[in-house]
């Protein structure tokens, strides 16, 4: 008998197709349908969160989590001002706006669960005037009026299923980025619409919208200052300055509303205000206490 | 944006890397496959029986990892189904490596041939999940040795 190995071809254990073309292939589909799934998804869970009752939200949130540190005469004008700006948004009868303010040398306000708004005095601080001031209240209450919050909760959880489902190998958590950056795309709407509905606001209380662009003059200085200059749109939650600014001008337009007009100056004491809610967050954070 | 760039990074380094280390492995494998042609591995468990060789057991045996690249595009491949193309080459080559490691001990024993030759896998990163991607693969057989060689050794 004779022994031998004859010459096998190349190729028949190996399948021949270039790593890159499947790559391709296979990172489009997972893609695709990632960002199909998560959209599905969030517009589920977003319009599930939209049925919770809004006194079941503020169950939620502990009131102890979010006391303000403004002084009373300051928590009476921003309470007031409030006030004064839902009578020209159509603010449901259920849903109660809380304005809490932080001493905190922080460049930021947001609105949370419960209808609770929570302003950063390194933001306030910045602001020109009340025209100003007005814009960024309007915007966050407008957020609570448009349950932002809680369906911002809902898309999140929606997400999270989707990519916790498909991504369960820790090699494609880098998909992840587009389930988040579908996430990104409901945010940017959001703002968008609560930038509307602001405007409409601060026009009624004033009887026009100069003043209201200052707030976002102020954001984007800060963001100069800061000199991480301005993300690319997709990797940002909120439209870009200069487009939120385009928008609103367009807006104004569109509704035939005064460009400008007399600014209302915020109260003399106001930085007087400013310097005590700092203080107080000061002397809070020395003995401990969290707020 | 820091962890989709050190993602790139990685993915362009282990298919840059990975592929130049697979075409120059290939290029050693064809040509020393080559040269051992004529020490036949047989899978055949009964040798002949004459004459009457000496017998010695030759093992060979690879340890490969796998690259970020394959292991991102085999991971991908786990959401679809089908082949895993991308960990083909890459178990073909430890095979073979393997074979020819076997076949260069039986040379250096003066066998004239292998014979009931087999194949083993073991999985290195068994319970670490995906941590690594390393397998061995372990070919062994009976190197068959003609008498006089053998004794002119001695």
């Amino acid at each position: 008998m004779k022994y031998r190995n004859p010459h096998i071809p190349e190729g028949i254990n190996v399948t021949k197709r270039h790593p890159l073309k499947e790559l391709l292939i296979l990172l489009g589909g997972a893609l695709l349908l990632i960002v199909a799934l998560s959209w599905v998804f969030a517009e589920f869970g977003g319009g599930l969160a939209r049925l919770i009752p809004f006194e079941y939200e503020q169950a939620l949130v502990p009131d102890a989590l979010l006391s303000s540190d403004a002084d009373s005469e300051l928590d009476v004008y921003l309470t007031q001002l409030s006030e004064r700006l839902q009578k020209h948004m159509a603010i449901p009868e259920e849903i109660a706006i809380k304005v809490h303010f932080s001493g905190d040398d922080v460049f930021n306000a947001f609105a949370t669960l419960g209808g609770n708004v929570l302003l950063y005095r390194g933001l306030v601080e910045q602001l020109p005037h009340e025209n100003a001031l007005s814009m960024l209240l309007a915007h966050e209450i407008a957020h609570v009026v448009h349950r932002d919050p809680i369906v911002g909760v809902g898309r999140g959880v929606g997400i999270q299923i989707v990519l916790s489902t498909m991504l369960g190998n820790p090699d494609l958590n880098v998909l992840g980025n587009a389930g988040l950056y579908t996430q990104l795309y409901f945010n940017r709407d959001m703002e968008r619409a609560a930038d509307a509905a602001a405007l409409g606001a601060v026009h009624g209380l004033y009887g026009h919208v100069g003043g209201a662009k200052a707030l976002f003059e102020v954001i984007k200085a800060e963001r100069d200052r800061m000199g991480d200059g301005e993300l690319p749109a997709m990797f940002s939650s909120h439209p870009l300055d200069q487009q939120r600014l385009d928008a609103i001008e367009e807006m104004a337009r569109d509704n035939a509303w005064a460009g400008s007009g007399a600014i209302t100056p915020l109260p003399a004491a106001f930085a007087d205000w400013l310097k005590t809610a700092a203080l107080r967050t000061e002397s809070g954070r020395n003995t401990g206490n969290t707020h | 944006m820091i962890e989709l760039g050190i993602f790139l990074a990685l993915l362009t380094l282990g298919y840059g890397f990975g592929q130049y280390a697979e075409r120059r492995h290939y290029r050693s494998i064809i040509e020393r496959e080559k040269r051992l042609n004529a020490l036949p591995a047989i899978a055949a468990r009964f040798p002949p029986t004459e004459p009457q060789h000496h017998q010695a057991l030759v093992i060979g045996s690879t340890v490969i990892s796998v690259d970020y690249f394959k292991r991102f595009l085999a991971a991908l491949r786990n959401l679809f189904g089908g082949r895993v193309t991308a960990y083909e080459s890459l178990l073909d080559r430890a095979r073979r490596e393997s074979s020819l490691r076997m076949k260069q001990q039986a040379e250096t024993l003066g066998a004239e041939m292998v014979f009931n030759v087999k194949y083993e896998t073991a999985s290195i990163s068994k319970g670490r999940g995906n941590t690594i991607g390393s397998i061995e693969v372990l070919a062994y057989g009976t190197a068959l040795i003609r008498p006089q060689a053998a004794d002119t050794d001695r």
